[in-house]
């Protein structure tokens, strides 16, 4: 993580923290990330530098305004506003693993094809606790090309069930044999 | 003829006379032929003799003379011709040797012009032996990506579009299941 990205990470931190409204910000902010991580048209929008500022801050206002709060809003204009809007997912992931250090958690990026339902993230959480011998906060988040399986990420640490993977260990098979 | 000398002698013997008088001149005759002679001889032997003996010995001088200069001739002539034939043996062998050290350099470059286009051809060859080894293999792993890469899209697409709801939950179970362990 770049200090920049840490930077803005801390001051919507504490941002929401004054607010009194982290948890929130915290999870419209992820959901706001992964909505920039899966549209391209999105993507483009926020980060096309001939686009000018008011528009970008315009398609925020239309696109998050109507499910999130203010502050979440006010901080996703600021971030595009800056010409961050491809760091979006960055700075949510930074903002939720500062969140969760703060309640001594460690946090869990778990990719899947399907959505889980509540009793399996629980029982997911559960088993990485074990594994990892931390408390464990996950953020589930459905990824088409993970193709099957779970792709779990916690800090460094990867740990790859997907069927993308294995058919990238056989892609890499066939091409060296 | 005889029997003509011998009719004569007997025709003379029978005249009376003897036979030798018919030869021999009568006596004043003889001796006024001796003087005559000896004055003749004289006279020769005074004025004659030396000046045929002066010719004759300058005729023998210049024949000699000449005899020496033909003979300095042929010495020089047989020198010239050692030298000739020395220059010429000379100039044979030293023909021989140019043409000899000729055949030689010749041969040395021959050899090495032969032995620097073998050298050059065989690098070639391996150079495009390994250039075909090379683009082959090349190739082969080109086709072995591409083969690959079309194998492994084509099972994404199948087991992106065989992989139902109930499936996708059997394999999170198996993942949760292996990190249980």
């Amino acid at each position: 993580m770049s200090e920049r990205i840490a930077g803005y990470a801390s001051a919507a931190y504490a941002l929401a923290s004054a607010e009194g409204e982290l948890d929130r910000v915290e999870q419209e902010l992820f959901a706001v990330a992964r909505a920039v991580e899966t549209s391209p048209e999105l993507r483009d929008a926020l980060t096309n530098p001939a686009l000018p500022t008011d528009r970008k801050e315009s398609i925020v206002r239309d696109v998050v305004g109507a499910h999130a709060s203010r502050v979440t809003v006010n901080l996703v204009s600021m971030f595009v506003a800056q010409g961050r809007g491809g760091d979006l997912p960055e700075i949510a992931s930074a903002l939720t693993e500062a969140r969760a250090a703060s309640a001594g958690k460690a946090v869990a990026e778990v990719r899947s094809a399907v959505e889980l339902d509540e009793a399996t993230i629980a029982r997911l959480a559960a088993a990485l606790e074990r594994k990892t011998g931390r408390a464990v906060e996950v953020k589930a988040i459905v990824d088409p090309s993970v193709l099957g399986g779970i792709v779990t990420r916690v800090g460094d640490t990867v740990i790859d069930g997907s069927v993308a993977r294995r058919l990238r260990s056989l892609r890499e098979t066939l091409q060296t044999r | 003829m005889i029997d003509l000398a011998q009719t004569t002698i007997l025709a003379a013997e029978e005249s009376g006379d003897g036979g030798l008088d018919l030869l021999l001149p009568a006596t004043p005759e003889l001796i006024a032929g001796i003087i005559a002679f000896a004055l003749v001889f004289f006279f020769v032997r005074l004025w004659a003799m030396p000046a045929i003996n002066e010719s004759l010995e300058n005729r023998q001088k210049a024949i000699g003379g000449q005899m020496e200069e033909a003979e300095k001739a042929k010495v020089d002539a047989e020198r010239l011709r050692a030298d000739y034939e020395a220059q010429l043996a000379e100039a044979q062998a030293e023909k021989t040797r140019i043409f000899d050290a000729a055949r030689g350099e010749a041969d040395t470059v021959k050899s090495d012009l032969i032995a620097k286009a073998e050298a050059q051809a065989a690098e070639i060859l391996d150079k495009a032996r390994a250039d075909a080894a090379s683009e082959k293999a090349r190739v082969m792993a080109d086709a072995q990506r591409e083969v690959a890469n079309l194998t492994v899209d084509l099972a994404e697409k199948v087991v992106g579009s065989s992989l139902d709801r109930q499936t996708q939950l059997g394999l999170v179970e198996r993942y949760i299941a292996e990190l249980e362990r």
